[in-house]
């Protein structure tokens, strides 16, 4: 059964450019069955009505897949239940009467924008360098054309559901993107479509992801903990291993 | 990527990090516990340890000379990357660790600039500079070394330092063991693992056997 739970939402606020701060407010009456998104959404209604400047936060998909939404949630990432992006955190995990505190994924390659909204698109840059296969396949081929192991499928299916999110970056004592480098550079050397451009991709990625100013992994899992899609730090493994491999080819 | 920039890149200088680190703990960490443990077994045995040691003097300044690279390639690359780390995190107000980064982890550049101040005050206490007592020796004459150590830790302030960085050099080798391994690409993961339970001990073991040396010369 749901009940009716009120809650004292801290709110970080900030106009890009400007210094940010954080802002009180008051949420009456949430549904525990309510997602964070959607109590976000009725304390917002009341701030428009109040005349005052609405919560910027993002959202897409509200179903955990598209990778838009995300916040420090009492300073976890998500609100870090296990696996939970934040429009999938419900407020029944929250107790009547709680303060909640809400921040932007902070890092230095993630520049506030408004609020709650942070710059992502060094994610999409890193993508740009090689998460892709560069040639025409056409229509999908016949499945046992290319016959593929069940475990590297599988590998490369479970490293192919980062939603590119952030909270690795986020979550990292280093502001470092390798889990999410990882994955992306995982699901394509698993695969033998991946293999013709492996070595440049690695090479390629890396290096855009160390240009943006990500820091330095320092193997402490941090990322692993954050990410709602339960990326493992064996893609990092891999991503290490593929790296060596490449500075090793000519 | 040329050479330069693949070592320069965020992997690279892991990678020097942890072969460097490596490379101290292989051919000198161990060795150097192996022979501090012949301190406990009494002067003769000590004393004819470090005899024969200066007879060794050509792959002693061999593993000297790769001691010193060693460490300059560990420390400049791990000041790049600590602030290159510091730079990258950005200020988070409310963030809260997870119980997945350990205490180890965190305090890596505490215990390494730590374990650096070891190094120099252990040189000029033992190495540098020091006028050595002669004892005789099976007919010869060597150095004292053990009576020098003895004296040393004899006094309670010396040993409890000596004591304490072996603390941080414990700390320090928990985490980087299983660590340089991951950055290498062999997976450690997360939750039950060989590796970084093997790694705890390790460090406890060698911090622990060296920790022994000044507290067993203090009480004798």
């Amino acid at each position: 059964m749901s009940e009716k739970i009120n809650i004292t939402l801290k709110v970080w606020r900030q106009n890009r450019g400007e210094e940010g701060r954080f802002e009180v407010y008051q949420a009456q009456d949430i549904d525990t069955d309510a997602s964070f998104l959607e109590m976000m959404d009725i304390v917002n209604e009341g701030l428009t009505l109040a005349g005052k400047e609405p919560i910027a936060f993002e959202h897409d998909c509200r179903e955990g897949i598209c990778g838009c939404c995300g916040a420090l949630v009492n300073g976890k990432t998500h609100g870090s239940h296990e696996q939970t992006t934040l429009c999938q955190l419900h407020m029944r995990k929250f107790k009547n009467n709680e303060q909640i505190v809400v921040e932007p994924f902070r890092a230095h390659a993630f520049t506030v924008i408004k609020d709650l909204i942070v710059d992502r698109s060094g994610l999409d840059a890193i993508i740009r360098e090689g998460g892709y296969v560069s040639v025409k396949t056409g229509s999908a081929p016949e499945a046992s054309t290319t016959p593929i192991k069940k475990e590297l499928a599988e590998a490369a299916m479970d490293a192919a559901e980062c939603i590119g999110c952030g909270a690795c970056v986020a979550a990292c004592p280093n502001g470092a993107a390798m889990l999410f480098t990882a994955a992306k550079v995982s699901q394509y050397a698993l695969l033998p479509q991946g293999h013709p451009e492996r070595t440049q991709r690695v090479k390629n990625m890396v290096a855009k992801m160390d240009e943006l100013g990500f820091g330095n992994c320092s193997n402490e899992y941090e990322c692993a903990v954050a990410c709602p899609k339960g990326i493992d730090v064996k893609n990092i493994a891999r991503l290490n291993r593929e790296f060596i491999k490449a500075s090793l080819v000519k | 990527m040329n050479v330069k920039q693949t070592l320069l890149s965020s992997i690279g200088q892991k990678l020097l990090l942890a072969t460097s680190g490596l490379v101290m703990f292989l051919l000198f960490l161990i060795p150097h516990m192996g022979g501090n443990i012949l301190f406990l077994f009494g002067p003769d045995i000590f004393n004819s340890y470090a005899a024969h040691l200066h007879q060794l003097v050509p792959i002693v300044i061999g593993i000297e000379v790769l001691m010193i690279v060693s460490i300059t390639v560990h420390m400049v690359m791990a000041v790049r990357v600590t602030l290159a780390n510091r730079t990258a995190h950005d200020k988070r107000f409310t963030q809260k660790s997870s119980q997945e980064r350990s205490l180890a982890a965190k305090l890596m550049p505490v215990s390494g600039g730590m374990i650096f101040i070891f190094i120099v005050k252990h040189l000029l206490d033992f190495t540098l500079g020091v006028a050595k007592d002669q004892i005789a020796l099976n007919g010869h004459m060597v150095n004292d070394v053990y009576g020098m150590v003895l004296a040393k830790f004899q006094q309670p302030d010396q040993m409890v330092f000596y004591v304490l960085f072996m603390v941080a050099v414990g700390f320090h080798l928990s985490h980087a063991l299983q660590s340089s391994l991951q950055t290498y690409g062999l997976y450690v993961p997360r939750e039950g693992s060989k590796i970084k339970l093997a790694s705890t001990l390790v460090a406890i073991g060698m911090a622990g056997t060296f920790a022994i040396i000044p507290i067993v010369a203090f009480i004798r």
